[in-house]
């Protein structure tokens, strides 16, 4: 197919939908949870405030993971992908069979966020952005951590949440998001941008405004791990949880990451193949505009749901949605793991054949040429489909008890349970519409 | 600690709530009979336009086509399959294996045609 390109990007059958009792007993859960935590839990705040240090973890992996040869390897094996990746991208074909396809949109976006919760944050430990501007700083004799200017801490988030959706406009709002040029230019954008800023802002860019690394660095708030007075510790990931900056930009950055999922699961539901089908409005244009919407909707439905809750300590209102967005960032996971579990699985194995022939001439490099993605969840559509909710009821509840922490710090006492409604309100929203979107795609 | 086993009572509900709806999905045989698909293509529309079809895993799907002009269908299966039909009425057979939705394209109108369901 050389050059024509399939406007409806990577993976080609999609996964059955949920049944609608699944659908409405998960939702059902999620209800009766969120009002569970709101009357038995603690009634004053566990985690906030660091409480939880963590236990201490095995000395051994502390003293792996804490070395610097460590550092280094991760910074290496980065570099290996980076340029592997690039030279996919460069020297093979302009077709889906073209591994970059698959390492972009598969291994990168979804894999980085499962291997974060379940490592921390990964790719601080391997961005090839970073390990450049490391470089660049080397030979110029000056400290990468230090740029010319300090980063303006009232731009927090904004950055990486519009590189975010520059990332997600790519995939679902672009005419051509598997045509190679187009991709490759995105990433040549990325790295660029990236270079820049760190050179005039220093290490403090990346933490603020490399999406990958602010999507990957709070999906690692889920993860186990943390670091604390320089030991490695093993702790409760709401204790993590906590520990997330009320950061300008962060309602935007989950409002991005959240919205931009469900509009994923909407666009492929029948409602709206026949809406932009029949309409004589061209398709892009519609997927532009509901993009926007969806993503405009989850930053403000949270945004009006979180400052509706009282506050105690004289803090202004505005201030109230990013106080509480930490919480959102569990519903992200269990929606991400719904909606791309199967894709991870199925199209990341596919990839790791087709990165053993990168250039589509029947090498077998990596001697992986060969696997083959086993559709287990295909042939087991009910266990999938059970996965699916639970992973976005547990998502939920995991929400509900950041949330109900945080508000037990920020609600004066008397508004403890009454003033959680509005936010609980919009959480079980958020809930019910991703496992409605989930029966109906 | 009372609260958390709470809590964890109420998860524990869930999980098997979820569990016992999972068991409950009613079982579609898959038969023999061919599941026939009527779809024209006439003036650059296609009809139906994304309607949800359900078939069975192995059931033979007609997809009976009335065209004015020769063309192809593409089917998003893995592998990908095309079918070319010609001016007038061609039936094309297909048969799809593994479960999940499977859309059938116009390749030159880039539309969706229908999204067979299959379980």
């Amino acid at each position: 197919m050389n050059g024509v390109v399939e406007a409806h990007g990577i993976g080609g059958q999609a996964d059955l939908p949920i049944s609608l009792e699944l659908a409405v007993s998960g939702a059902v859960a999620a209800l009766v949870v969120s009002f569970t935590v709101l009357v038995v839990a603690w009634n004053r705040p566990r985690y906030d405030g660091g409480q939880h240090p963590g236990r201490p973890a095995w000395a051994v992996l502390d003293r792996v993971t804490g070395s610097p040869a460590f550092a280094v390897a991760l910074r290496a094996l980065g570099m290996v992908l980076a340029l592997y990746t690039v030279f996919c991208a460069v020297a093979g074909q302009n077709v889906l069979t073209n591994p970059f396809f698959g390492i972009f949109y598969v291994w990168w976006w979804v894999g980085l966020v499962f291997a974060s919760a379940l490592l921390g944050p990964v790719w601080k430990a391997i961005s090839p952005v970073r390990t450049l501007n490391a470089a660049i700083a080397r030979l110029a004799g000056s400290d990468p951590d230090q740029g010319v200017l300090a980063y303006p801490e009232r731009l927090g988030y904004w950055p990486a949440a519009l590189g975010l959706y520059a990332f997600v406009w790519l995939e679902l709002a672009y005419k051509y998001p598997t045509e190679l040029g187009s991709v490759r230019f995105w990433c040549a954008v990325y790295v660029g941008a990236m270079l820049v800023g760190g050179a005039i802002f220093g290490n403090r860019f990346y933490e603020r405004a490399d999406p990958f690394e602010v999507y990957s660095s709070l999906i690692a708030k889920l993860s186990p791990w943390a670091r604390h007075d320089g030991r490695l510790v093993v702790r409760s990931p709401l204790a993590n949880l906590s520990t997330i900056e009320p950061t300008p930009g962060l309602v935007a950055v989950v409002g991005v990451l959240f919205g931009s999922t469900a509009f994923d699961s909407f666009r492929e539901s029948t409602f709206w193949v026949k809406t932009f089908q029949d309409s004589s409005i061209s398709k892009v244009y519609l997927d532009n505009a509901a993009l926007l919407v969806f993503v405009l909707t989850a930053g403000l439905l949270f945004s009006i749901g979180s400052a509706l809750t009282p506050s105690a300590e004289g803090l202004a209102r505005r201030e109230l949605p990013r106080q509480y967005a930490h919480s959102i960032v569990p519903i992200i996971l269990g929606y991400i793991v719904a909606h791309y579990l199967t894709l991870f699985i199925d199209v990341g194995t596919q990839t790791l054949a087709r990165a053993s022939d990168p250039l589509g001439k029947g090498w077998d490099i990596l001697g992986t040429a060969g696997v083959e993605p086993s559709y287990w969840f295909s042939y087991h559509p009910e266990v999938l489909a059970s996965i699916k909710v639970l992973a976005v009821v547990l998502g939920h509840v995991v929400a509900a008890v950041a949330a109900h922490d945080r508000a037990l710090s920020l609600l004066p006492k008397r508004d403890q349970i009454t003033g959680q409604l509005p936010l609980l309100v919009v959480m079980v929203a958020f809930t019910a519409g991703g496992l409605m979107l989930l029966f109906s795609a | 600690m009372q609260r958390l086993r709470a809590v964890g009572a109420v998860l524990t509900g869930v999980a098997l709530l979820a569990s016992v709806t999972a068991c409950g999905g009613e079982d579609k045989a898959s038969s023999d009979d061919p599941v026939v698909v009527k779809i024209t293509i006439k003036d650059g529309k296609v009809d139906p336009s994304g309607d949800r079809v359900d078939v069975g895993t192995g059931q033979p799907i007609d997809l009976e086509v009335t065209a004015d002009k020769p063309g192809e269908l593409h089917v998003h299966s893995e592998p990908e399959q095309q079918l070319e039909y010609a001016a007038g009425e061609t039936t094309l057979k297909i048969a799809i294996d593994r479960p999940g939705v499977v859309a059938v394209e116009s390749h030159e109108l880039d539309q969706i045609i229908v999204q067979l369901e299959v379980r």
